[in-house]
C-alpha cells in the first residue's frame, strides 16, 4: 500500500470528487480527515465505510472560508493523529452568473470558499509538514483556469489563482521535501457538474476527445499519485485529468 | 544549564543538519547567508530546530527579525546604515557583533550581522532567563 498509516485531510470529502480521493486513500492505508460543510449524513456514512476497510476516519464540519474554525479543525486532526502527511484542498462552490449581473456576494462566496478555503487549510498544516520535511499538498482546480466558460468569471478567476498560488506555495517549500501540485480536472460526474452536463446533453462530450464524463476515479487516482512517494520528484505542476477537453478539439 | 561550549556544539550541529554543510566548515564568525549559503526559509527552519532542540519558544522576529528598518530612511541613507539604524540594530540584535559593522556600515552587509556566534549568545540568554 503506497499510503500506509499517512494521515491525510481532504477538504470537500463527503461527495464528489472529494469522496472518491477519500476512498482511494484509505484503499491504500492512510488515516482521513473528511472535512465537509454540509452534507453530514454523507459524511458520517463515508466514515463509516472507511473504517469498515479497517480505516481510522473521521468527519469534521467546517467552513473552509472562515480561517479561526479551520485552524481549530486541523489542530483537532493533528492532535488524534500527531501528524498530517497530505493535504487535498479540494473543496469549492460554484454560483455562476453572467458577469455584468453577478452579484458580488457571489463573487466574494466563490473566491471566499475555493481561494480562500485552499490558504486557510494550507495555511494551517503546512507548518507541521516542513517541520516533518515531508508532505504532500494537492490543490483540486479545473480545467476551467484555461478554457474558460461564460458565465463563471469568479469559478475561472478562483481556479487560476489556484494554479499561480500551487507554484508560489510549492517554490518555498520545496527544499524541505514538502511537494505542492493541483490537479485540474475536466467535466467529471460530479452533482457540481450535473446541471451543465444535463443542459448541454451531448454537445459537451463532443468537445471531449475521448468522448466521455470522467470518473471521481479518474482524479482519485492521479490523487494518490501526487500523495505518494512516487511523484517524490514533482513539484508546482497542474496536472491535467480531462479526456482531452483542453486540446482543444475543432469539427472535422 | 549546558555550558557555553555545549550551546555552540549543538548550535552548529543544528546549522549543519539544515543548511546541509559538514560540520567543521563551520566557525564562531560564519554568517548564515554569506558563508553557510542561508535562504529566507532556512530562517525558519533553523528557528524550528532551536525551538525543539534546546526546550524553547522563540518569537517571531526575535532573532531574526523579518526586516531590521521596514525601509526608513532615517536608518539608511545612500547605501549606508546611519547612527540611528546602528542603535536601532543594537536593540534588535543584542547579541550581534554591531560594533563590528558599525566601523563600515554598508547596508548590502547587513545579513553578516546573523552568525553562529550571534546565535549561540541569543541562545545562552534565553536559557539563563529561562531557569
Amino acid at each position: 500500500m503506497r499510503l500506509q498509516d499517512q494521515v491525510a485531510v481532504v477538504t470537500g470529502g463527503s461527495r464528489g470528487i472529494g469522496k472518491a480521493i477519500c476512498q482511494a486513500f484509505a484503499a491504500e492505508g492512510a488515516k482521513v480527515a473528511i472535512v465537509y460543510r454540509g452534507s453530514q449524513e454523507a459524511a458520517a456514512q463515508l466514515a463509516q465505510e472507511l473504517q469498515s476497510m479497517g480505516r481510522e476516519a473521521q468527519a469534521w464540519q467546517v467552513d473552509v472560508a472562515d480561517t479561526a474554525a479551520v485552524m481549530k479543525c486541523a489542530e483537532e486532526i493533528h492532535q488524534k493523529w500527531g501528524r498530517v502527511d497530505i493535504l487535498v484542498n479540494n473543496a469549492g462552490i460554484i454560483k455562476d452568473g453572467l458577469f455584468m449581473q453577478m452579484d458580488p456576494a457571489n463573487w466574494k462566496d466563490v473566491i471566499n470558499t475555493n481561494l480562500g478555503g485552499t490558504f486557510n487549510f494550507s495555511r494551517a498544516v503546512v507548518e507541521w509538514m516542513f517541520r516533518q520535511r515531508k508532505g504532500r499538498v494537492i490543490n483540486i482546480s479545473s480545467v476551467a483556469a484555461d478554457r474558460v466558460n461564460r458565465g463563471q468569471a469568479n469559478y475561472v478567476a478562483s481556479k487560476g489563482a489556484i494554479n499561480a498560488f500551487t507554484k508560489a506555495l510549492a517554490i518555498e517549500l520545496a527544499s524541505r521535501g514538502v511537494t505542492v501540485n493541483a490537479i485540474a480536472p475536466g467535466f467529471i460526474e460530479t452533482d457540481m457538474s450535473e446541471t451543465v452536463r444535463n443542459m448541454a446533453g451531448d454537445a459537451i462530450k463532443k468537445m471531449i476527445p475521448m468522448r466521455r464524463y470522467g470518473k471521481p476515479e479518474d482524479i482519485a487516482k492521479v490523487a494518490v499519485f501526487l500523495a505518494s512517494d512516487d511523484s517524490a520528484y514533482i513539484t508546482g505542476q497542474v496536472v491535467t485529468v480531462d479526456g482531452g477537453l483542453g486540446l482543444g478539439v475543432m469539427a472535422g | 544549564m549546558p555550558t557555553k561550549e555545549e550551546i555552540y556544539k549543538k548550535v552548529s550541529d543544528t546549522l549543519a543538519d539544515s543548511l546541509n554543510v559538514e560540520p567543521d566548515e563551520i566557525t564562531p564568525a560564519s554568517t548564515l547567508q554569506e558563508d553557510l549559503g542561508a535562504e529566507s526559509i532556512d530562517f525558519l527552519d533553523i528557528v524550528f530546530r532551536l525551538e525543539r532542540g534546546f526546550g524553547i519558544k522563540i518569537p517571531r522576529d526575535e532573532l531574526f527579525p523579518e526586516s531590521v528598518f521596514q525601509g526608513d530612511p532615517q536608518f539608511v541613507q545612500e547605501g549606508k546604515v546611519t547612527p540611528a539604524g546602528i542603535d536601532e540594530l543594537r536593540k534588535k540584535l543584542p547579541y550581534a557583533d554591531v560594533d563590528g559593522f558599525a566601523a563600515d556600515p554598508q547596508f548590502k552587509n547587513l545579513g553578516d550581522l546573523f552568525t553562529v556566534d550571534m546565535i549561540t549568545k541569543y541562545i545562552e540568554s534565553k536559557l539563563a532567563a529561562g531557569q
